[in-house]
């Protein structure tokens, strides 16, 4: 996983069956300047692009999250799911010595 | 499969259920010069890497589900190995 800031929600008024009723958070991924600087974060967005992810845990905007990319993001989906990133923990505290 | 080196750890109290009680270290990849390359990631360690030490991590979601022993877990990114470092371990040159 990688972490990142949430920045944002999205919501669905169409939607294919499979993702009805989803949360979905848009995340800025963390680059090393943020571990770096994480109590003085870079100002903006991230130099690595935004992206938008299913979310089961309840996040909100200005936490900290771990998500997953891939194929492995639609695993935990009763059958094939078309999801490619997913929140997989809402990060309390981050331990970084570079 | 990366070469990578550990910088830290994560913790998470809210988390996907197969994620409980497994460490989460921050993992920067590193090049071919062994300069870091890249965007941290964050993989599940049974091994018990230490801080600064070089790791292998693989993003196989299979082999880390099978670790996980969950089959619908979602978790990716796995430290497979640690890479054999001179006594007192710490950076190499640099």
């Amino acid at each position: 996983m990688r972490l990142g800031t949430v920045i944002g929600r999205v919501t669905l008024s169409q939607s294919i069956p499979a993702l009805k009723g989803g949360r979905w958070l848009l995340i800025s991924p963390f680059t090393t300047d943020h571990f770096q600087r994480r109590h003085d974060p870079p100002a903006g967005l991230s130099r690595d692009p935004s992206l938008v992810a299913y979310d089961a845990l309840g996040g909100s905007a200005g936490d900290t999250v771990g998500f997953v990319e891939g194929r492995e993001a639609a695993m935990p989906f009763q059958g094939p799911t078309p999801v490619d990133a997913i929140t997989v923990a809402l990060v309390d505290d981050v331990f970084y010595v570079p | 499969m990366l070469m990578a080196r550990v910088q830290g750890s994560v913790i998470a109290t809210r988390k996907h259920p197969s994620f409980e009680g497994w460490r989460l270290l921050i993992c920067q990849p590193l090049s071919a010069s062994g300069e870091p390359e890249g965007s941290p990631q964050v993989a599940l360690d049974p091994h018990g890497a230490g801080l600064h030490q070089r790791v292998i991590i693989s993003s196989d979601g299979a082999a880390t589900r099978l670790a996980v022993g969950d089959p619908k877990s979602p978790a990716r990114w796995l430290v497979v190995g640690i890479v054999d470092e001179p006594e007192g371990g710490g950076r190499l040159a640099s």
